[in-house]
């Protein structure tokens, strides 16, 4: 009994679901008939479906973007280590070409100097380069790489673009050794650029020169030009060599007591030039001499 | 081969000390390497090859260094025949105490050169500085004792043996005279 009663409501339902059906179908199609044949308007049934489908597309794409980017990922780490060990090499080229970049401008630049020194002052010159030190600390002395095969003799000033560096002391045919302007035993006929003033410039072993022989009366000023007298005949006149950074004046003594910073910096010498002239050594005193015309 | 090799090493060390040592012409904190190797010298080996391998050397250090000729053969042979003497008459004979007389010798030395030099020639060198040439001393007490190492090394390579004498040797109780 109780299955025949339920048999009948459920092919109500049936029925009635087929017929909700159909109705939805028709409906849904009328829709699109009237949106397709219609004004073509958006309108809120659209906007309405749209927003409905937006979250479901947003999330999906989302979840598509993820495992996108996972797969990349993992086929990142799969190269990873290959790609660093190449950017490590890329890197250490690039920094050493940047060292040898820097060290090209640095070189450029004082070879630049030391080019406008050698077309400012017209004077024939040789260029050399300093390949040894002295290593005691009582002389002050450099090995060059130039000699009397390229016209370099002693008592042949040496310059760089900054001004004196020192003198050509002893010659081999390809090296030369120049004893500095600082060493003790160097001593240089030089003027004060503003009062005329002429005094005898000292070594002292340190990078600091001593003028000597300038009388109290003169006038002399922290900052004063000193250059080269050229009377020696050694040094071309004008040469730079300092600049006055102390003047001391005692009670006793005619003379000054004045301190010349070098215009030279001796802690960075690398690349010289040797004014060749002409110079008659006098063996008996070990002295030198410029050839007078 | 010994006085050959040992020549070219003293060459080698007399280039090192004059260029990679030397940062800039007023640098003081470059070591004597080249008194070390007269120290070793004077302290392992005879008197006849070392001074056949001294000798040019200190000429080459002559010509490279200083202004006047003679003053560095006059030094490094001082300084050799000082340490050759002091290694013979002193007692102890360990290298431990053997290092630091290297300095002491070294400093004694220069300051006898320097003395006798300013004298002969005033005004020519930089003023003697203690604190330059104790710090000058000490570095060659420090390089002292790798140096003595690699020279026995390479003293037993250019001999062409091994193992020297005095490993083989066999060493009495008494460390104070052997």
């Amino acid at each position: 009994m109780r299955k025949k009663g339920s048999r009948k409501p459920k092919g109500k339902f049936r029925a009635l679901r087929l017929i909700l059906l159909i109705g939805f179908l028709l409906t849904m199609a009328l829709i699109f008939l009237v949106s397709t044949l219609g004004s073509q308007k958006f309108g809120p049934l659209h906007e309405l479906l749209l927003e409905a489908a937006g979250p479901v597309q947003n999330i999906l794409a989302r979840g598509s973007d993820m495992l996108r980017s996972l797969k990349q990922d993992y086929v990142d780490l799969l190269t990873v280590r290959q790609e660093n060990k190449r950017l490590w090499a890329e890197l250490q080229e690039c920094r050493t070409l940047s060292y040898k970049n820097r060290e090209a401008l640095a070189t450029n630049t004082r070879l630049r100097k030391l080019l406008d020194f050698k077309e400012t002052t017209k004077l024939p010159m040789v260029a050399a380069r300093i390949i040894g030190k002295d290593p005691s600390v009582w002389f002050r002395s450099v090995i060059i790489d130039r000699g009397s095969r390229d016209g370099v003799s002693r008592g042949m000033a040496v310059v760089n673009g900054d001004g004196v560096v020192g003198q050509v002391f002893s010659v081999s045919p390809n090296f030369a050794k120049v004893l500095l302007a600082i060493a003790p035993s160097s001593a240089m006929d030089v003027l004060l650029q503003k009062s005329r003033a002429r005094g005898i410039l000292k070594g002292t072993g340190a990078p600091v020169f001593q003028l000597d022989y300038i009388l109290k009366n003169s006038e002399v000023h922290e900052g004063d030009q000193v250059v080269t007298a050229g009377y020696g005949g050694i040094f071309p006149t004008g040469l730079p060599i300092g600049v006055v950074s102390k003047v001391a004046r005692k009670r006793r003594g005619m003379f000054l007591e004045i301190e010349v910073t070098p215009a030279v910096d001796f802690l960075t010498l690398e690349d010289l030039l040797v004014v060749e002239q002409e110079l008659i050594i006098s063996e008996d005193k070990g002295g030198v001499l410029p050839v007078v015309p | 081969m010994f006085v050959i090799g040992f020549f070219f090493l003293g060459l080698l060390l007399i280039g090192l000390q004059t260029t990679l040592l030397m940062f800039y012409p007023l640098w003081s904190g470059a070591p004597d390497l080249y008194f070390v190797l007269v120290a070793y010298l004077a302290y392992r080996h005879d008197l006849l090859r070392s001074l056949i391998i001294l000798f040019p050397l200190s000429m080459i250090f002559d010509v490279l260094s200083g202004l006047l000729l003679g003053m560095y053969p006059a030094l490094f042979i001082l300084g050799f025949l000082l340490l050759k003497f002091t290694s013979a008459r002193l007692p102890v004979r360990e290298s431990l105490y053997q290092v630091p007389m290297i300095g002491v010798g070294y400093l004694l030395v220069s300051w006898l050169v320097y003395v006798v030099m300013s004298f002969a020639t005033p005004s020519l060198l930089v003023p003697w500085s203690w604190p330059v040439m104790l710090m000058r001393a000490g570095l060659v007490i420090v390089c002292a004792f790798p140096l003595f190492r690699f020279f026995e090394f390479f003293s037993r390579r250019v001999e062409g043996r091994f193992f020297g004498r005095h490993k083989v040797r066999l060493r009495s109780g008494n460390r104070y005279r052997e």
